[in-house]
C-alpha cells in the first residue's frame, strides 16, 4: 500500500503537473499561431473599451446572470471559491504576505470554501440530467464534473475534519511539509502523512486531483485561458 | 463516403481552422444557455435547433480528426466519423440555422454559431450535396461578372423602362437622367437588387436629396455568402469593387439586403470608398436637410423589424430609429432591447431556397409572428429583402393583416416636393 501511495503522492503528481503545463501551453501555442479571422466577429452596436467590456464579460458574467440568475449565482460562488482554493493551495506551500492582507488562517475559508465548491459542482452535475441540458451534454461534462467532485469532497473532508471536528493527526505543518518537498524537488513523505487515519481521504484526493489536472487542457475547460479572448472578439 | 471524398473534406475543414474557429470549437461547456436564444427552438421546441446542438455536429467531427482525443478516447467527446450520414446532420443543421446570431447574445464566451455553420456548409459544398439553387445562383453572378457586355443591353434597356416610375415619385431637372448609369466620377455608387422596387423608390430619394450617384450594373445579393463558398462570395464582391474603383466614387450604398451589406461592409475593408447601407445614407439626407418627409403620410402605428444582419452584426440600430420618428408619431419598438431582436426566420439562404423551405420558415418562425402581433402595428417596416419575403410570408400564413414595408418605399413615398 505504502507503494502505490508513494506513486499517487509522488510520481503521478510531476506527471500531473507537466502534462497540464506542457499541454497548456502547447495548446495554447498552437491556437494562437493560428491565422486571424479577416472580418470582425463582433456584435453591435460598438462601444467604446472593448477590453474593458471584455474583462467585464468574463469575469462577471453579465450573459448568464441576465438569462440564468440562479446559474449565475453557482458560477460566480464556484469561480470566486476556486479562486481562494488556489490562494489556500498556495499558502499551503509556503508564507505569502500578499495573501494575509485580511488576516486569516490557513487554510482560508473554515471550511466553507469546500462546502460552497462541493454544493456547485454537485448543481451543475445535477442540472445536467435536466432537459434539455442532458441531450446537449456529452460523457467529457460528467466525466469533469465527477472528478472535480471526488477532488473536492476528499480535498474538503481533510479541511472539515481539522476545522469542524478537531481531527489534529493531520496538521497544517504535515501538508506543508510534504508540498514544500515537492515543490523544491526534494520529494519525500513524512510518517503522517502517510500513516495517519485520515491519509487515504489525501492520497484519494491527490489522486483525482492528478487525474483532473491531466485532463484539464485537452477538455473544454481551455475556456479558462480563452474566455477572455473570445469575449474581446465578440465585444470588437 | 470514400477515403479521397473524406480525405477532400477533412482539407477544406482544415482550412477554415483559424485563430476564432477554434476558440468557438474548443470552449463549448454546453452549459446551456443558449437553449433560449434560437427563434426556431423556441417555435418548435426541438433540441437538435439548439445553438450548442448544432455547434456539436461539427465539434464531433473536428474532436475525430484534429484532436489527439479523437483517436486515443473517441467517446469522451463523442468524436465522429465523417459519413454520409454525418453530412446529412450538418446539412439539417446548417440549413436550419438563419445565421441571426442572436445566440451569441447568449453564450458567456460568445460562440458564433454562424461561424461553425460555416464550415458545415463548406464541407456540404465540398461533398456535392449543398442546395443546388444557391450555387446556380452564386454561378450566374459570378459569370455576370465574368462577362458584363452580354448582359449590359438587357439591363440598360429594363432600367430605361423604369425611369418614367422615378418620376412619378420625384421630378428631376431637365437634362438629367432618372436613373443614371455608369456615371465616372459619381459621389456614389447605388448597388440594387434586382427589381423595380429596389431601384425605383431609391433612386426618388437620390434625385431628391440632388445626390451625384449612379446605378451599378450588379445585384447587391452575395448567394456565395448564402451557400458558404469563400471563394465565390469573393467574386461576387470584386464585381462591385471593381465597379466602384473603375467609377472612382467616393462611397458605395448598398442596398436594402442584410447580407450583401455585411459582406460588403466587413470583408471589402481598406478600399478608397466608403460603404454605408440605404439606411445610413437616407438618414443622412434628413439631417442634412436634403430631403423632408411628410409625417402624416402614414396614419396608422408602424413597427420596424431590425434585419439582423443589418443592426445586430452591422451597427444600424439608430438610422432607422431616426427616419421613422420623421415618418410618424406612432413608432412602436418591437423588442425592448433591439439587440435581442428575434430574426425573421428567412435569413442563412432560406429564403432563397424558395418553396422548398416555406413550411419549415413558417413553423419556425412562430415567436417572430407573436412578436409582431404584440406591437399591435398596422405597419410592419424592415430594411432588408430576405426579411422583407419572410415577414410578408408570415404575414399571409398567419393572417396577420399588417402591411410589410421597405423602409425605403416609405421615404419616398412621403417625400415632401
Amino acid at each position: 500500500m505504502h507503494t502505490v501511495y508513494y506513486i499517487i503522492l509522488i510520481p503521478m503528481v510531476y506527471v500531473a503537473f507537466t502534462v497540464f503545463g506542457a499541454g497548456i501551453v502547447l495548446r495554447l501555442v498552437k491556437i494562437f499561431r493560428e491565422p486571424k479571422n479577416p472580418t470582425t466577429l463582433q456584435i453591435y452596436p460598438e462601444k467604446k473599451h472593448p477590453w474593458l467590456l471584455a474583462l467585464y464579460d468574463t469575469f462577471l458574467l453579465p450573459t448568464v446572470r441576465k438569462h440564468n440568475p440562479v446559474f449565475w449565482v453557482f458560477l460566480m460562488l464556484f469561480h470566486i471559491c476556486f479562486l481562494f482554493l488556489i490562494i489556500g493551495h498556495l499558502e499551503l506551500i509556503g508564507d505569502f504576505t500578499v495573501f494575509q492582507v485580511i488576516p486569516h488562517e490557513v487554510f482560508l475559508g473554515r471550511g466553507f470554501v469546500g462546502l460552497i465548491l462541493t454544493v456547485c459542482v454537485l448543481f451543475f452535475l445535477l442540472r445536467r440530467f435536466a432537459y434539455p441540458i442532458r441531450e446537449l451534454s456529452i460523457p467529457e461534462d460528467y466525466y469533469l464534473l465527477i472528478l472535480l467532485f471526488l477532488t473536492i469532497l476528499f480535498g474538503s473532508q481533510m479541511d472539515w475534519a481539522r476545522r469542524w471536528y478537531e481531527y489534529g493527526n493531520l496538521s497544517v505543518e504535515d501538508y506543508r511539509t510534504y508540498l514544500s518537498n515537492l515543490v523544491f524537488l526534494r520529494p519525500a513523505l513524512p510518517s503522517e502523512i502517510t500513516e495517519s487515519g485520515h491519509s487515504f481521504m489525501l492520497v484519494l484526493h491527490v489522486f483525482f486531483a492528478n487525474l483532473f489536472l491531466m485532463f484539464f487542457p485537452f477538455s473544454q475547460l481551455i475556456h479558462s485561458f480563452l474566455s477572455l479572448p473570445m469575449n474581446k472578439l465578440r465585444r470588437g | 463516403m470514400d477515403t479521397d471524398t473524406r480525405d477532400t473534406l477533412i482539407t477544406l475543414f482544415k482550412d477554415k481552422l483559424n485563430e476564432a474557429m477554434r476558440f468557438y470549437l474548443e470552449t463549448c461547456t454546453r452549459c446551456g444557455l443558449c437553449v433560449e436564444a434560437c427563434h426556431v427552438y423556441a417555435s418548435m421546441g426541438n433540441v437538435k435547433y439548439i445553438a450548442a446542438y448544432r455547434h456539436e455536429i461539427v465539434r464531433r467531427i473536428y474532436t475525430k480528426y484534429f484532436k489527439g482525443r479523437g483517436k486515443l478516447w473517441p467517446s469522451v467527446g463523442e468524436a465522429k466519423e465523417l459519413t454520409d450520414m454525418a453530412l446529412e446532420e450538418l446539412y439539417e443543421a446548417a440549413y436550419s440555422c438563419t445565421g441571426c446570431r442572436r445566440c451569441m447574445l447568449y453564450c458567456p464566451f460568445g460562440i458564433d454559431t454562424q461561424m461553425l455553420m460555416s464550415i458545415a456548409k463548406l464541407l456540404l459544398i465540398g461533398a456535392g450535396v449543398e442546395p443546388e439553387i444557391l450555387t446556380m445562383l452564386a454561378d450566374t453572378s459570378v459569370e455576370k461578372g465574368k462577362s458584363i457586355k452580354l448582359f449590359k443591353k438587357g439591363f440598360l434597356a429594363g432600367v430605361s423602362n423604369l425611369e418614367a416610375d422615378v418620376v412619378k415619385k420625384w421630378k428631376i431637372k431637365a437634362g438629367k437622367t432618372a436613373i443614371p448609369v455608369d456615371v465616372k466620377g459619381a459621389d456614389l455608387l447605388y448597388v440594387a437588387l434586382a427589381g423595380a422596387h429596389s431601384i425605383v423608390p431609391a433612386a426618388a430619394i437620390f434625385n431628391a436629396a440632388d445626390e451625384n450617384w449612379t446605378l451599378s450594373f450588379f445585384e447587391a445579393v452575395n448567394f456565395g455568402a448564402f451557400v458558404g463558398d469563400p471563394t465565390k462570395t469573393k467574386l461576387i464582391l470584386d464585381r462591385i469593387i471593381n465597379e466602384a474603383k473603375r467609377l472612382k466614387v467616393k462611397e458605395v450604398c448598398i442596398c436594402e439586403c442584410g447580407t450583401a451589406y455585411r459582406v460588403m461592409k466587413q470583408i471589402a475593408g481598406g478600399y478608397p470608398f466608403k460603404v454605408s447601407s440605404i439606411t445610413e445614407v437616407h438618414a443622412r439626407y434628413i439631417r442634412e436637410g436634403r430631403i423632408t418627409l411628410n409625417k402624416s403620410t402614414f396614419k396608422h402605428g408602424v413597427t420596424y423589424h431590425d434585419p439582423c444582419q443589418i443592426a445586430r452584426n452591422g451597427g444600424i440600430f439608430d438610422e432607422p430609429r431616426f427616419i421613422l420618428a420623421n415618418l410618424t408619431d406612432d413608432f412602436r419598438e418591437m423588442s425592448p432591447d433591439p439587440r435581442y431582436n428575434w430574426c425573421c426566420g428567412g435569413g442563412g439562404g432560406l429564403v432563397a431556397l424558395g418553396e422548398d423551405t416555406l413550411d419549415f420558415r413558417m413553423k419556425s418562425s412562430k415567436v417572430k409572428v407573436d412578436q409582431v402581433k404584440e406591437t399591435g402595428a398596422t405597419i410592419l417596416a424592415t430594411a432588408c429583402e430576405n426579411c422583407h419575403t419572410q415577414l410578408s410570408n408570415l404575414n399571409d400564413h398567419y393572417k396577420i393583416g399588417m402591411e410589410v414595408k421597405f423602409l425605403s418605399s416609405m421615404v419616398a413615398d412621403a417625400l415632401v416636393h
